[in-house]
């Protein structure tokens, strides 16, 4: 059984419905080299998937006592349904994602964000043409089930494969950290914490994240995109950033060190 | 000549407007001030700051303007940050940046009835917005920050309140300021980030988005406490990076439901709520002494103390 969904799931991951889901979240392809990181979503993603194959079949049946509890693994390695692949089949079984090519990094996310945003997707206020079946088939009991499982993988480790031109990422630090009083941009540290580690529910996890993913949020919300029913205020941010700052911005991010910090209330201490 | 240069301008000036139009389209709403702020001074780079004794004091000035608690944390007793409100680390226009002000003292203050120097209003700062002690005359701490101010304010004219200074006036409320329809603008624009209790949310160790009332906030004497200028500073700013996007009732609204929580005594607190009142909160902008749900802004029974410095830091003064 599982190896028959697990077909059907290199099935789906080919490259051309990689290419989809790099335009699913974005509308200018041609700035960004997209069709070559699709090519290597494709191949990335097939490895992936085989390490998928594994790692499900060594995780075993599922005893019923133990049903409540593993609905968030559950969900996150075997799917929700026979149409509807494990998330691990594109966000890794260690929930790392695929920054390489834009699939972003769920361990470690705040576990209300990512409820929010499946529900986003289920909704349609976020529109995914790929995220929306998956959300859409999950109860909102199972989304907050598996968005918990994610929200409490450790992060991994930090992976800066291809090093970005200093000019870029010194650029993409001094937007970050301090912002631009010429064009009364905030900084990202200003929402998203020191380090882009993320406040509470509201703002995520920015360092280490995939640099792709974040420049094409940006890009849709200088596009015009609200993303989500909170988007407004991305969208005014992103105005104020050209689209070599949104490069810069976005290579930072994901060369910072994704390390734990504990978001908190100030009440808390 | 003139037929030559027209042309291109012109077409220049259809350009501009189209972008600006283009650029606008994407702001939740296009906001006046931001306009009026064109010709707002420009404080110099980090980058200008000189080496030398005078850059170091510069750079420690910002460290301190950045996080006080961490770098003169004897005169410091919540969780804000001198950069909460004066946005930009004291750089952008219509937060209070620190040019505007370093260029406007001396000057006469009705708040204590006599002609300020810089460093005195500086003093200010730290006994009411910090709710802590108040550095002494010539500390290194206060030194530091006006250094930073001088540093920022480089080549304006001083006393003639540059365009950018203190916080954009705001017309006055359609209708009277209303504490219920503020909790609802505060539920729907602001209690994300400050959270729904108002005391901020921090990560890492450090507070992100600061507590707008409670322990660790501002104290009574504060300029924020007025409604008035929590209202221009709200509107011109809030939420972050959308500055411009309430209406000016709605501004005034939550600025009048914020100001109406509690928060740590007036440090000039008589031992009587009404005296205090009537000495320095007698106008409609303060809420002090005011009932509010049953309860008395000020009574010293629900209310937290003023100037709680942290210990340790307190014993040794400068560090």
């Amino acid at each position: 059984m599982n190896t028959i969904r697990i077909i059907r799931m290199d099935t789906v991951q080919s490259p051309a419905h990689s290419r989809v889901m790099m335009q699913s979240e974005a509308t200018d392809l041609s700035a960004r080299n997209r069709p070559q990181r699709a090519v290597r979503a494709g191949r990335l993603i097939a490895v992936r998937s085989l390490l998928c194959v594994f790692a499900i079949q060594a995780a075993g049946p599922v005893r019923a006592d133990d049903k409540a509890a593993s609905l968030g693994p559950t969900i996150a390695m075997q799917g929700s349904s026979r149409d509807r692949p494990a998330c691990a089949a594109c966000h890794g079984v260690d929930g790392a994602g695929q920054p390489d090519v834009g699939i972003p990094r769920l361990a470690g996310l705040h576990a209300s964000y990512i409820a929010d945003q499946l529900g986003y997707f289920a909704s349609g206020k976020r529109r995914n043409p790929i995220m929306a079946p998956y959300a859409e088939a999950l109860t909102p009991d199972q989304r907050r089930a598996v968005a918990d499982y994610f929200a409490g993988l450790p992060i991994p480790s930090h992976v800066d494969a291809v090093p970005a031109p200093p000019a870029q990422l010194e650029r993409g630090r001094a937007l970050f950290q301090r912002g631009d009083a010429q064009t009364k941009l905030i900084a990202c540290t200003q929402c998203h914490g020191p380090n882009g580690v993320g406040v509470g529910s509201f703002t995520p996890r920015l360092a280490g994240q995939s640099g792709p993913y974040i420049s094409d949020q940006l890009h849709r919300w200088r596009d015009g995109d609200p993303r989500d029913p909170r988007g407004s205020y991305m969208q005014a941010i992103a105005a104020r950033l050209s689209p070599e700052d949104i490069e810069a911005v976005a290579t930072y991010a994901a060369s910072l060190d994704p390390k734990p910090g504990r978001s908190q209330r100030s009440a808390d201490r | 000549m003139t037929i030559r240069t027209s042309v291109p301008v012109a077409f220049a000036s259809l350009v501009a407007l189209g972008s600006l139009t283009d650029w606008t389209a994407h702001l939740p709403a296009a906001h006046a001030a931001e306009a009026n702020d064109k010709a707002a001074f420009v404080p110099p780079p980090e980058s200008a700051i000189p080496q030398g004794k005078f850059g170091d004091e510069v750079r420690l000035g910002e460290k301190i303007f950045r996080e006080p608690g961490m770098h003169a944390a004897a005169y410091v007793g919540n969780d804000l940050r001198c950069s909460n409100c004066h946005l930009d680390a004291g750089r952008l226009a219509g937060s209070a940046p620190m040019w505007g002000a370093y260029v406007s003292y001396p000057a006469y203050r009705s708040k204590n009835g006599h002609v300020n120097s810089f460093e005195e209003r500086l003093q200010g700062c730290f006994r009411f917005s910090m709710n802590g002690k108040a550095p002494p005359l010539g500390d290194p701490v206060l030194v530091a920050l006006e250094s930073y101010s001088f540093f920022l304010a480089k080549g304006l004219p001083i006393d003639e309140a540059p365009p950018g200074r203190g916080f954009p006036a705001l017309p006055k409320p359609d209708t009277k300021p209303d504490y219920n329809r503020g909790a609802q603008v505060y539920a729907d624009h602001c209690a994300a980030c400050h959270g729904g209790d108002g005391l901020g949310q921090s990560a890492d160790g450090k507070i992100v988005f600061p507590p707008l009332w409670g322990p660790r906030s501002y104290n009574w004497g504060a300029g924020m406490g007025s409604i008035k200028n929590a209202a221009e500073f709200i509107h011109a700013n809030m939420p972050l990076g959308m500055g411009g996007s309430l209406t000016p009732q709605q501004a005034w609204d939550v600025a009048t439901y914020v100001d109406s929580q509690v928060r740590p005594q007036d440090p000039r607190f008589t031992g009587n709520v009404a005296e205090t009142r009537a000495k320095f909160h007698d106008n409609p902008n303060s809420m002090y002494g005011q009932t509010i749900d049953g309860a008395v802004l000020g009574d010293p029974a629900v209310t937290p103390p003023a100037g709680t410095v942290p210990e340790a830091a307190a014993s040794e003064p400068g560090k």
